[in-house]
């Protein structure tokens, strides 16, 4: 590849891409990430279209909380389990409202881990005015643009602080 | 506190520029291309169904960790490295080597790294970066995908280094004890090409080297079987250019970067046919860029029917046809 048909100019995502330099040699060039300029809105909207599919079948008790972020994150069920250190077939069964009433308080402390949220967030989910619609705080890609939420973790794995704050 | 000296410097590739970095700072002056080059980086992998992946997937590098145990046994550079059951114990050794002033690279999930978009982070056990200090609960962080250096919140480091599954990082450390006064490159280089080679050409597994693109092309006309409905299938089909472009690849899955170490093993091993083929990969490199293109395209305007996959996988399977060819060649050379 030519360098100048390297050049992508996106700022926010910089990536080191090897060129043929004008004299001929072959060398890095630090330019922008091409999908990310061209398709990060499809990447996002396609993200958030899926949040909400799982949030309907999570509040319609279809699905339950360790099923909703197993798919966000693009997990299987081995690598969860492994991940947790809670056995396969006890993660199968935690994937269905059912199963999962039986969780203990210890596996949520495990599956939270996994999914770097709360364990509160296991049992909620929510819901931000972001102005023009409310939007769950599940993912971070959501645009929440007047009030900024943020958990703080105690001494207690079990016990989240949760800041509401309107963004100034 | 910050280790004086140490330069940061971004990178294609997180373990390749990891190396690199930590050569350079112990005071080896080699290049990303000829250390990825040395440590037979190039490859290809396709896992039509595999227990850690929920769709199917390949790979364009070697095995994570191959890169470092090649360029060891190739330059005859010793690496320290400390793998831990106890997070605390983990984390207090990092501290503590910093605090003697030794950049230390760590492996962890890329997916707990808060200084990454949360739209970029996923889970992946195998990056590897650079920690070259702390101040007060952060540590500071050279991050080879990043153009700056970084700072990252104690816990989330202990939660990517000690994330479980598939490639676990076991809080893994290493950083360089030793590097040789003299090293013979020209043998590390013919070795590295020898062995990329025979990844690319010889390993007897259908879904590895040559035979792996070969596989790829067949088989990702089947990827709507796997698929949840046409969003998700988009999805993963507009990852394949992640894959090969974004993902730290030095563009067109790691091809431009081999190609820039034939170059340069051209001029070191004073053999002009290496440049030659250096050219040709570059193209070859091209025809995967058009492929992570086109995926892309599809991908946008979910036009993802029966035939597009089909054209996709003979875009595919052309490449196939031009490593095999480009392989050979290049094996005769070092031979």
């Amino acid at each position: 590849m030519k360098e100048k048909e390297g050049f992508i100019d996106y700022p926010e995502q910089q990536v080191i891409l090897y060129v043929e330099k004008e004299d001929g040699q072959f060398g890095p060039m630090q330019t922008g990430s091409y999908i990310s300029a061209n398709f990060i809105d499809d990447f996002r909207n396609k993200r958030i279209a899926l949040e909400i599919e799982l949030r309907n079948q999570l509040i319609s008790n279809l699905i339950s909380p360790v099923r909703f972020y197993m798919v966000l994150e693009e997990l299987t069920l081995s690598e969860l389990s492994a991940r947790s250190g809670i056995c396969k077939s006890t993660v199968r069964k935690h994937l269905d409202p059912g199963g999962f009433a039986k969780a203990t308080v210890k596996d949520l402390e495990h599956y939270a881990r996994v999914f770097n949220i709360s364990p509160a967030n296991l049992l909620q989910v929510i819901m931000v005015h972001d102005g023009e619609q409310m939007v769950s705080q599940a993912i971070p890609e959501n645009k929440i643009h007047t009030l900024s939420i943020h958990h703080s973790t105690t001494q207690n794995p079990f016990i989240v602080l949760t800041n509401i704050e309107e963004k100034k | 506190m910050v280790i004086p000296d140490f330069t940061h410097k971004m990178s294609a590739h997180c373990e390749s520029g990891a190396l690199t970095s930590l050569l350079n700072h112990a005071g080896l002056e080699i290049s990303e291309p000829l250390v990825f080059g040395i440590a037979s980086g190039v490859f290809f992998g396709y896992f039509h169904k595999a227990k850690a992946f929920p769709f199917p997937t390949f790979i364009v590098r070697n095995k994570p960790g191959q890169m470092r145990r090649n360029i060891e046994k190739r330059l005859g550079v010793e690496f320290a490295e400390y793998r831990f059951k106890d997070p605390a114990l983990g984390m207090s050794r990092l501290d503590e080597l910093i605090s003697r002033n030794i950049p230390t690279a760590c492996q962890v999930d890329f997916f707990y790294l808060d200084y990454v978009p949360s739209w970029e982070r996923v889970h992946i056990n195998v990056h590897f970066m650079i920690v070259i200090g702390k101040e007060e609960q952060q540590y500071i962080v050279s991050d080879a995908y990043f153009p700056q250096i970084m700072k990252l919140d104690e816990r989330s480091l202990e939660k990517g280094r000690f994330a479980g599954g598939n490639m676990s990082p076991e809080g893994f450390l290493f950083h360089t004890r030793s590097v040789p006064e003299k090293i013979d490159l020209e043998t590390a280089i013919r070795k590295g090409i020898k062995k990329a080679c025979f990844n690319m050409l010889s390993i007897p597994m259908p879904f590895l080297g040559v035979k792996g693109i070969r596989m790829f092309a067949r088989k990702v006309t089947e990827w709507p079987n796997f698929a949840r409905d046409t969003e998700h299938l988009s999805h993963e089909i507009m990852k394949i250019n992640i894959l090969l472009e974004d993902q730290g690849t030095g563009g067109a899955g790691f091809r431009f970067m081999y190609a820039t170490f034939l170059q340069q093993a051209s001029s070191i091993l004073r053999l002009p046919t290496l440049k030659d083929l250096s050219q040709e990969l570059m193209l070859i490199g091209d025809g995967w860029r058009e492929i992570s293109l086109f995926a892309a395209r599809i991908g946008k305007n979910r036009d993802l029917g029966a035939e597009k996959l089909g054209q996709l996988g003979a875009m595919i399977a052309g490449r196939a046809d031009a490593e095999e060819n480009f392989f050979r060649k290049l094996s005769k050379v070092v031979h």
